[in-house]
């Protein structure tokens, strides 16, 4: 029975000749075979034939058309509208599948969306979080910076005030000719040139902060290095046993000492 | 139809080739070649012959419109009926789809086949009704196969050219149809065919 229905499919297409020489002589051998597809297929047969009573129809009513006059008059109407409407080119074709009306709604909301996208991103972009940060600005109370100045300002003198300590230790505790000879040193002249250099920095820090008693030391202690300095070359021994003196008598070093534990107390 | 395949493919190339160039007289003696096909197809299609005088025009007009891309080597006939069958679809949409106009012929119910000569059923007006009517029920594919099949008689090679489609698709489909217009005609007969 499978072969049956195999078969029924290509019943139509061997009524319309349309099957291969083998699957025309296969169909054919099963049905002297089978009683009941023979039956199937003359029913079917008869059907074709009552379709073919529209061909009848149709004849007539192609009967009633003017076969001759119909191409003069197609002729006639085609080159009339092409006088009006010349033939499009490809180009025009394009144009007028793309800008056909059925197409506007499709326009409409491209547009519609490009519209939207874009105003979208400029509302976005123009959003004030987004914007970048104009600048890194950090705002310190005014007395904040007062305080952190004044705070290196007393460093930068407590530092000049160490450094001129161990230098003048080193020239007051040395005997007078080794002095003379380090202090004639390409050393030593640049130490006190230095220092002088930091004090000339210091200098308007102390005048601001009004560190008076510092300020008087560091004046004193800075003419000595000048003296030093400018001099140094060509001191003779009993010149340096005289600042020696100087020095002692003055007790630089000991007001040093004093001033340096006044600053390294006081935070400010 | 009497149908002279053979050597005229040859002659249209070149009848093609005067129409691009706008030849008025080539133009009328394809049209004069191939009206009765493409009439064939509308009227089996539409049951109606004002409808298949309308899509003959038409195809004809498109056939000029567009002969710039028919290219050598293709099917002359086929690519024609191809514009047919597209106008078919497309007129049938646009003025049978929304309005009930299509069945204004005698409803299928009231025909009388107890008049019907008995020994010579097939010829009676009425049963020519009822295919008629049964054919217009089936889906258009299906219409335009068991069409081009029985009126236009094409081969399945053909059609499947013409509607773009498989040759087993075709194969299937006709196949179908005629199930379909027996299951349709067979109520109406009051026995099966």
């Amino acid at each position: 029975m499978t072969d049956c229905k195999k078969f029924k499919k290509d019943f139509v297409a061997f009524l319309s000749q349309e099957l291969e020489e083998d699957e025309r002589k296969l169909l054919q051998s099963h049905l002297d075979r089978c009683p009941d597809c023979k039956r199937e297929m003359a029913q079917l047969e008869e059907f074709m034939k009552g379709a073919d009573s529209l061909k009848m129809d149709i004849e007539q009513i192609m009967g009633e058309v003017d076969w001759e006059e119909l191409p003069r008059k197609i002729t006639e109407n085609v080159f009339k509208q092409e006088s009006a409407f010349p033939r499009e080119s490809w180009l025009a074709r394009l144009s007028r599948f793309l800008f056909q009306p059925r197409l506007r709604p499709i326009y409409a909301g491209l547009l519609l969306g490009v519209l939207l996208g874009s105003l979208a991103t400029y509302f976005i972009l123009r959003a004030p979080h987004l914007k970048e940060a104009k600048s890194t600005q950090i705002f310190v109370p005014a007395n904040f910076i007062e305080r952190m100045e004044l705070e290196m300002a007393r460093r930068e003198t407590l530092d000049y005030l160490e450094k001129s300590q161990y230098l003048l230790l080193d020239f007051v505790q040395s005997p007078s000719e080794k002095s003379a000879e380090f202090w004639r040193s390409e050393f030593a002249s640049q130490k006190a040139r230095e220092l002088l250099d930091k004090k000339r920095y210091i200098n308007p820090q102390l005048d601001k902060y009004q560190m008076a008693k510092a300020k008087m030391i560091c004046d004193q202690i800075e003419l000595l290095f000048y003296e030093l300095s400018q001099i140094s070359v060509k001191l003779s021994v009993e010149e340096i046993e005289k600042i020696q003196k100087l020095i002692e008598e003055k007790h630089i070093l000991l007001k040093i000492d004093l001033l340096k534990k006044e600053l390294g107390k006081s935070e400010v | 139809m009497v149908t002279k395949r053979v050597g005229e493919d040859e002659d249209i190339y070149t009848l093609v080739e005067r129409i691009k160039k706008a030849d008025r007289e080539a133009f009328m003696t394809v049209t004069n070649l191939y009206q009765k096909k493409v009439f064939l197809l509308a009227f089996s299609f539409f049951r109606n012959k004002e409808d298949a005088l309308d899509i003959v025009q038409e195809t004809f007009l498109r056939l000029y419109q567009r002969v710039n891309l028919f290219r050598k080597g293709q099917n002359f006939q086929n690519w024609l009926l191809q514009i047919a069958k597209n106008l078919c679809i497309d007129y049938y949409r646009k003025n049978y789809s929304r309005s009930k106009d299509y069945d204004r012929e005698k409803p299928i119910e009231e025909m009388n086949l107890a008049l019907q000569n008995e020994r010579d059923p097939y010829f009676s007006s009425d049963l020519k009704g009822i295919f008629s009517a049964c054919l217009k029920k089936l889906a258009t594919k299906q219409r335009l196969i068991f069409v081009m099949k029985h009126y236009n008689q094409l081969e399945y090679q053909e059609i499947a050219q013409i509607l773009g489609i498989s040759l087993g698709t075709v194969k299937s489909l006709h196949f179908k149809a005629v199930q379909n217009m027996r299951g349709l005609v067979a109520p109406y007969l009051g026995r099966e065919l």
